[in-house]
């Protein structure tokens, strides 16, 4: 790979670690809401939804401000994290809560204990906490997902909370922004409606954002004029419109921080360790692999059999054919090849093969579920890709027989 | 090609359980009980000789802008990463290639298969088996480490599990190059492989599975741990045009390719000599009228009785004028089947073919069967008729039938057989009995071949009925093969 810069290698790697790290991120964007400090300071029961996009940076912001906190109040605050794909099952959840209680206050944990045993020591322990004037922090991840089912978790935190011995917030965290609406009644009455919106960054802000992500700190390890020069360079390249007309291009697809940090991951993997610098060329290229058409590329890999099959498929469905299998796919081929005389005829066998890749490619399937009593011949099928997609795969593919072409276009 | 390179991929799935530590001097043997085997940390490596970046771009022709990209990704040494999705359709070599990448760069790593891991819980427990150093031996009753069923358990032990892998694999690197593991570990990360990922979609609690598995990173937000997932759906390099009009797939042409390429060596004595222009096209000229017929056995699995076939094939063909090559294999079936069993598959294909109410007229104790229609103009409604039929044939598929049916039919039609070849026919009155149970036995084995297939239950009596799915074209063969006149037989609309 030619000779290796080290202070390009360190450069990279501390690129890639920051990308791949979201408290970096918000730490510069912070925007702490204060809501949640009060709640601890003054000592009484809350609990808010935090909503936005995925990748938004929503737990991010979250354990930003728990770390302040931790640090500022040492003792009076313990932290309960639940996730919603792991724990959404209610006997799971407590076991997970009264676990990450013996945890925090070196208690003796059972995995023995029952349902019953473990909602009470959630409670108790509530009672005592809120008499030594701890604050519990329950935090729940996707919380979208705690609201299936009968919602006892939900209803015993929240209950919990009314009572005026115990000091708890409760933290939900969601990417449905009607998440709220997913509640019962009895549980949406005991939930303050507090809700923060996530929104996506504005320009200015994802401007800021992503010079100091790319930016090297000057008087770290790395040789000096080297950090300053590539200073110089992405500052350059971040002014430059083509590069805001990529941004641009990014954002409107998808507005989350997510996103972006994706997008220049791939930037910064690409950067030459040679020079050790990013260029243009870099993001260029990332926004190109970024955005893939996974359905284009599959019908650019099919062999022109099964082109055959997919554009008969389509004129059958152009026939207003409601239901149709493999052997009235054959039909239609053969009169193709009758009506056309093209060089590509092959056997009943043959086709069947490339009926099945097709399958497996997953570019058709099957319309009924449970016709497992049907061989491959008879099931019913339809296409899996839209007539746009078919005919601009048809027409990017190298030597692509003109008469397929043809046919799609009428 | 692409047999040198399973037989590289198998050696190295082995070769991933077993060590070259030279502590320990026992070898490993699949197979054998090994008392003193205590896997260490080399073990999370390759395990082979690393190879390097040259060796890794030839083993893989026309894969370099992948393995570069795949290079780039992955980064310099304790380069943190996010999960990476690897994707292409069958056989295009996405496992084997990031398995050599890891082998050329030595890092460790966790590789699982959702093909053989084909639920949760086995899969936690292979990981975690693989990240705890754990070997199943006839000690721990093969048993795992630990038994992990929920998402939620899978979590706290992984952790823990790779922490304790990381620290280790920290001191290792803090070593100097004289104390390390002799099969050289590189780096503080530690890469957990998913293979075959697209089979997790199939599975029971996929739902909540699946996010899981993608989000197990951001869950446990340990950046000392990179995640990869392999999963079939795209591209593939081409080799001979004509065929790859028909399939792009590797393993298949790679079958078709290796009998063309003998005939292509034939009139050359001597293999050693490259071929100049004016040789490859007489070689190719040679080649040439083998290729059509070729594309359309492509998917022809070769099977035992093939050496005999070929070597029969060549003499025809150097006595006889070129005929096509297709009509040779019209008598032969390819595989064996005893007599009582063709029957059985004759008559359930009559019986999916046939509507239940012609069985009297057609099967009738004199033997004899006049499914003759007198030939009428054909009038347009009936065209219509019979075209509206024809598609519903092609729609529908073959009918159902119940058991009694089948066994009906069979009697009439071995009865017709016996009195055709007179005295050596089966006989059928005396030991019906134990020629009953051979025909249920016969049945069962058929359902199993899937020559026959469950049906749908009848809706009053609630008995099951059976589907043939035999094609015409095989039944016509397998008749043939027993001398039982089946056009007569077959109802034509």
């Amino acid at each position: 790979m030619g000779k290796e810069n080290p202070a390009a290698e360190k450069a990279s790697n501390l690129l890639r670690s920051r990308l791949c790290d979201p408290n970096f991120v918000v730490k510069h964007l912070s925007d702490s809401p204060d809501s949640n400090y009060s709640s601890v300071t003054e000592a009484c029961n809350n609990s808010i939804l935090l909503l936005g996009p995925r990748g938004s940076g929503k737990i991010a912001v979250l354990e930003l401000i728990l770390t302040d906190l931790l640090l500022e109040y040492p003792d009076t605050i313990s932290v309960i994290k639940l996730n919603g794909l792991l724990h959404s099952d209610d006997c799971c959840a407590f076991k997970e809560i009264a676990r990450q209680l013996c945890m925090e206050h070196q208690l003796l944990f059972s995995k023995m204990a029952s349902f019953d045993d473990n909602s009470q020591f959630m409670i108790e322990m509530l009672r005592e906490c809120g008499l030594a004037h701890k604050t519990i922090i329950f935090v729940l991840d996707e919380f979208d997902l705690f609201a299936q089912g009968k919602q006892r978790l939900l209803y015993s935190l929240l209950d919990a909370m009314q009572s005026v011995t115990s000091q708890a917030v409760v933290i939900g965290v969601s990417c449905r922004l009607d998440a709220d609406q997913l509640l019962e009644k009895r549980v949406r009455s005991r939930f303050s409606h507090r809700k923060l919106l996530f929104l996506p960054p504005s320009k200015e802000d994802m401007q800021r954002l992503l010079e100091h992500i790319l930016s090297l700190p000057v008087d770290s390890s790395l040789p000096h004029a080297y950090a300053v020069e590539f200073n110089k360079k992405i500052k350059n390249i971040l002014a430059d419109g083509r590069f805001k007309e990529i941004v641009n291009t990014l954002v409107n697809l998808d507005s989350t921080v997510n996103h972006l940090l994706r997008f220049l991951f791939l930037a910064v993997s690409y950067m030459d360790l040679e020079s050790g610098f990013l260029s243009f060329e870099n993001f260029k290229t990332a926004l190109s692999n970024s955005h893939r058409q996974p359905k284009l590329e599959c019908i650019k890999d099919c062999s022109i059999l099964e082109l055959y099959i997919l554009v008969c498929m389509k004129r059958l469905e152009v026939k207003e054919q409601n239901s149709y299998n493999f052997n009235s796919v054959m039909k239609e081929y053969k009169s193709i090849h009758d009506s056309f005389q093209t060089s590509d005829y092959y056997s009943r066998n043959v086709c069947l093969r490339a009926f099945e890749h097709l399958l497996q490619r997953e570019l058709i399937c099957f319309t009924d579920n449970r016709g497992y009593s049907q061989s491959v011949e008879f099931r019913p099928v339809k296409l899996l890709i839209s007539s746009i997609e078919l005919h601009q795969g048809l027409k990017s593919y190298c030597s692509c027989p003109v008469i397929l072409l043809k046919l799609v276009e009428r | 090609m692409a047999r040198e390179k399973e037989e590289s991929m198998q050696v190295s799935r082995r070769a991933t359980r077993s060590s070259t530590f030279s502590a320990n001097n026992n070898g490993i043997e699949l197979g054998k009980p090994n008392d003193s085997y205590i896997p260490t940390l080399g073990d999370l490596v390759f395990g082979q000789e690393p190879i390097s970046l040259d060796d890794l771009l030839s083993r893989f022709p026309g894969r370099r802008v992948q393995i570069l990209e795949l290079l780039r990704l992955l980064g310099t040494l304790n380069s943190s990463m996010p999960p990476l999705f690897v994707y292409g359709s069958a056989s295009t070599g996405k496992t084997s290639i990031i398995i050599q990448v890891f082998r050329h760069l030595s890092r460790p790593f966790v590789y699982t298969s959702c093909l053989s891991c084909y639920s949760p819980r086995i899969l936690f427990e292979s990981i975690l088996n693989q990240l705890l150093l754990h070997k199943k031996n006839a000690f721990n009753g093969y048993s795992s480490a630990k038994r992990c069923e929920k998402p939620s358990d899978f979590v706290i032990f992984v952790r823990e599990a790779l922490i304790n892998v990381i620290d280790s694999l920290k001191e290792n690197a803090e070593k100097t190059s004289t104390s390390k593991l002799k099969g050289q570990v590189n780096g503080k990360m530690i890469y957990l492989i998913f293979d075959n990922f697209e089979l997790v979609r199939e599975w029971d609690k996929s739902s909540s599975i699946l996010p899981f598995l993608f989000g197990l990173s951001d869950i446990l937000k340990m950046p000392e741990v990179g995640m990869i997932f392999i999963s079939s759906t795209s591209p593939d390099t081409i080799v001979l045009r004509p065929f790859c009009r028909i399939t792009k797939r590797v393993d298949e042409l790679s079958t078709a390719f290796s009998l063309l390429f003998k005939r292509y060596c034939e009139p050359l004595s001597d293999l050693g000599v490259l071929p100049n222009g004016e040789m490859k096209r007489r070689l190719f000229s040679h080649l040439q009228p083998h290729i059509a017929p070729s594309l359309n056995e492509i998917f022809r699995v070769a099977s035992q009785p093939c050496l005999e076939c070929g070597v029969n094939q060549e003499t025809r063909r150097k006595g006889g004028a070129r005929k096509s090559v297709g009509s040779g294999d019209l008598d032969d079936i390819g595989f064996h089947m005893s007599t009582s069993a063709k029957y059985l598959l004759v008559s359930a294909f009559l019986a999916s073919r046939n509507p239940a109410t012609l069985d009297a007229s057609l099967f009738d104790t004199t033997g004899v069967s006049d499914s003759r229609k007198r030939k009428r103009k054909a009038s347009e409604k009936s065209l219509e008729q019979k075209e509206a039929a024809e598609q519903e044939l092609l729609m529908k598929g073959p009918g159902t039938f119940s058991l009694e049916r089948l066994l009906a039919i069979f009697q009439c039609i071995t009865s017709v057989g016996e009195e055709e070849e007179g005295n050596d026919g089966l006989r059928v009155d005396e030991g019906s009995n134990a020629l009953m149970s051979d025909i249920l036995l016969q049945l069962t084995s058929l359902c199993n071949s899937n020559f026959i297939v469950k049906g749908g239950s009848c809706p009053l009596e609630g008995s099951t009925r059976y589907r043939s799915t035999l094609s015409e074209d095989l039944a016509i063969k397998v008749a043939r093969s027993i001398k039982f006149p089946l056009s007569k037989y077959l109802y034509r609309r």
